[in-house]
């Protein structure tokens, strides 16, 4: 089969004859669509493309995928609540002919962005339930006051402790505006004196 | 092992400290490409440097911090640390202090990973540039950021609430280091092992450690660059072009007298509100109350207004969180501090309605 396709290579660049061959790539499909691709090559490496050239391949490519899209996708999880699926995938799908390469980046996208991502906004998920108590990522702490949480009230109870953390950050990050007015005073004058004495 | 050894034996402590000082300053001349940007330096410190520590003994926890705030903002230097806590990945940071000709004091914290956080400080303001909020600037005289600034600036007025031990010497970041254990008095707050580099004074490595001593949270500095001039990172700022600075209103208090009866030795008031939670929207009376090293946050509803029916306690990464009823009011408090502290500084709200 190589030795063929390296016959065909070499027909294409004009550096064999062989009438037999050609007769097989009119009946071969697969060698047909070799044959098809080759050109395109030569033609690539040429610089002989035209500028908006119409691949058959990517229209294939595309359909098949459409094909399989269900499968590929299951609704079951939300997408959405992924910051960067729900931006990727509506990409992946306007562009058909980029829906392989595409698939591809996400993974890697995501891979990427897993190791990235910091101080997510909701450390707590409050996206679908989940068994009460203590979840991943927390270490208990044992005190009188712990009760295990209602299965009911585990959501609004976590979005509640997500509000909390996130202003409790926020707060953080917002720090010193008000103690500036008395601090700055009272560091001022240290500052302006050491800065006499090296001179 | 042998640092143990030698905090327990104090008489000769001193001996081998100055003995091994000796040795290492000889190594230290001895390895060129350090020796240049040292000299300079210990010509341009040492006057700051014997005023601070000549009144405390040069072997005390105090002289040390006190070289540590001096070299804090008197040194140009630049280094990268990494900052590592519970269910989180680890963070590079890059931070750099220096002194514009002109005598100002500027400092950049930057975030490597991700799409970044980057905060610069020119004298008095600071300015933060972050990803999905636009820049601005805050009047303050610290960066707010993975490091305990206030800590770093003014150690010393700690000394109420917290004691300093010497423990030993060791080698951090590939360079001869003093490590120091900062202990709340009370056992009402995290401690903090801090190592600082023997020739400046530096932070080399900070651990927050809880009462059991267990590790909660580390910065490990990677490497450290003190030179005699300013990083030239500093000279391309172009200061009309920083945001400007915001200013907040001062907001409404309430018509609710809240008293807190327990504040831990050393904590100060910081702010008191009233705003909204960001994600559910409730309106809550907050207060910051902070001693340098941690920031607490109490949250204050009356129990009519609150939703929140359980009492929660829990741990997220290096931060406590506690949400309990008390009497007539529902308060969360949020802190890198012990449960039985938050809980204590929780039982002791009370809503005296006018």
């Amino acid at each position: 089969m190589s030795q063929q396709h390296e016959n065909l290579s070499a027909l294409i660049d004009g550096e064999q004859h062989d009438d037999g061959l050609i007769d097989a790539v009119s009946q071969d499909a697969e060698l047909a669509a070799k044959w098809q691709r080759y050109h395109l090559i030569r033609q690539g490496l040429r610089k002989e493309l035209p500028p908006n050239g119409q691949f058959d391949i990517s229209a294939q490519v595309a359909a098949a995928l459409n094909e399989e899209a269900t499968v590929l996708a299951p609704k079951q999880r939300r997408w959405q609540d992924l910051p960067v699926v729900a931006q990727v995938l509506p990409l992946a799908r306007q562009g058909g002919q980029f829906a392989i390469a595409a698939s591809v980046a996400v993974a890697m996208v995501l891979g990427v962005q897993q190791i990235n991502t910091q101080d997510p906004t909701e450390p707590f998920n409050t996206t679908q339930p989940q068994l009460p108590g203590v979840q991943g990522g927390m270490s208990p702490v044992s005190l009188e006051q712990t009760r295990p949480l209602q299965q009911t009230d585990m959501l609004e109870q976590r979005r509640r402790i997500n509000a909390f953390l996130n202003d409790h950050r926020q707060q953080m990050q917002l720090r010193t505006i008000e103690p500036v007015a008395d601090e700055q005073q009272a560091q001022e004058q240290p500052a302006q004196a050491s800065e006499d004495q090296p001179e | 092992m042998s640092s143990k050894h030698r905090s327990n034996q104090r008489k000769p402590v001193k001996i081998n400290l100055n003995k091994s000082l000796r040795v290492w300053t000889a190594v230290c001349c001895l390895s060129g490409g350090l020796v240049a940007s040292f000299a300079t330096l210990a010509q341009s410190q040492t006057p700051d440097t014997d005023i601070a520590v000549s009144s405390y003994p040069s072997d005390s926890p105090e002289a040390w911090l006190a070289k540590m705030a001096n070299a804090f903002t008197s040194l140009n230097y630049q280094m990268s640390f990494v900052l590592l806590k519970p269910g989180m990945n680890a963070q590079p940071y890059l931070w750099r202090h220096g002194i514009a000709p002109d005598g100002t004091s500027m400092e950049q914290l930057n975030l490597l990973n991700g799409p970044g956080r980057e905060v610069l400080r020119v004298g008095n303001e600071v300015s933060y540039f972050e990803p999905n909020v636009p820049p601005y600037t805050l009047r303050s005289t610290i960066i707010n950021g993975p490091l305990p600034m206030a800590f770093f600036r003014d150690p010393l007025q700690l000394s109420g609430s917290y004691e300093f031990m010497l423990v030993g010497r060791s080698r951090v970041s590939g360079r001869a280091a003093q490590q120091l254990r900062v202990v709340s008095r009370d056992k009402s707050r995290f401690g903090l092992n801090l190592w600082l580099d023997q020739e400046t004074g530096l932070p080399l490595k900070m651990n927050r450690v809880d009462l059991q001593g267990q590790l909660l949270e580390q910065i490990q500095v990677t490497a450290l660059d003190v030179t005699a001039e300013a990083d030239d990172y500093f000279s391309r700022i172009e200061l009309a072009k920083l945001p400007e600075v915001v200013t907040f209103p001062p907001s409404p208090r309430s018509s609710h007298q809240w008293q807190i009866d327990f504040m831990p030795t050393g904590m100060q008031l910081v702010k008191w509100d009233v705003h909204r939670l960001p994600i559910t929207g409730d309106v809550v009376e907050y207060v910051m109350l902070s001693d340098g090293i941690v920031d607490i946050s109490i949250y204050l509803q009356p129990a009519s207004a609150s939703r929140v029916t359980e009492d929660v306690l829990l741990r997220h990464e290096s931060d406590t969180f506690l949400s309990r009823r008390q009497g007539d009011a529902h308060v969360t408090v949020i802190g890198k501090l012990p449960a039985q502290t938050a809980n204590a500084i929780a039982a002791s709200v009370k809503l005296v309605t006018p």
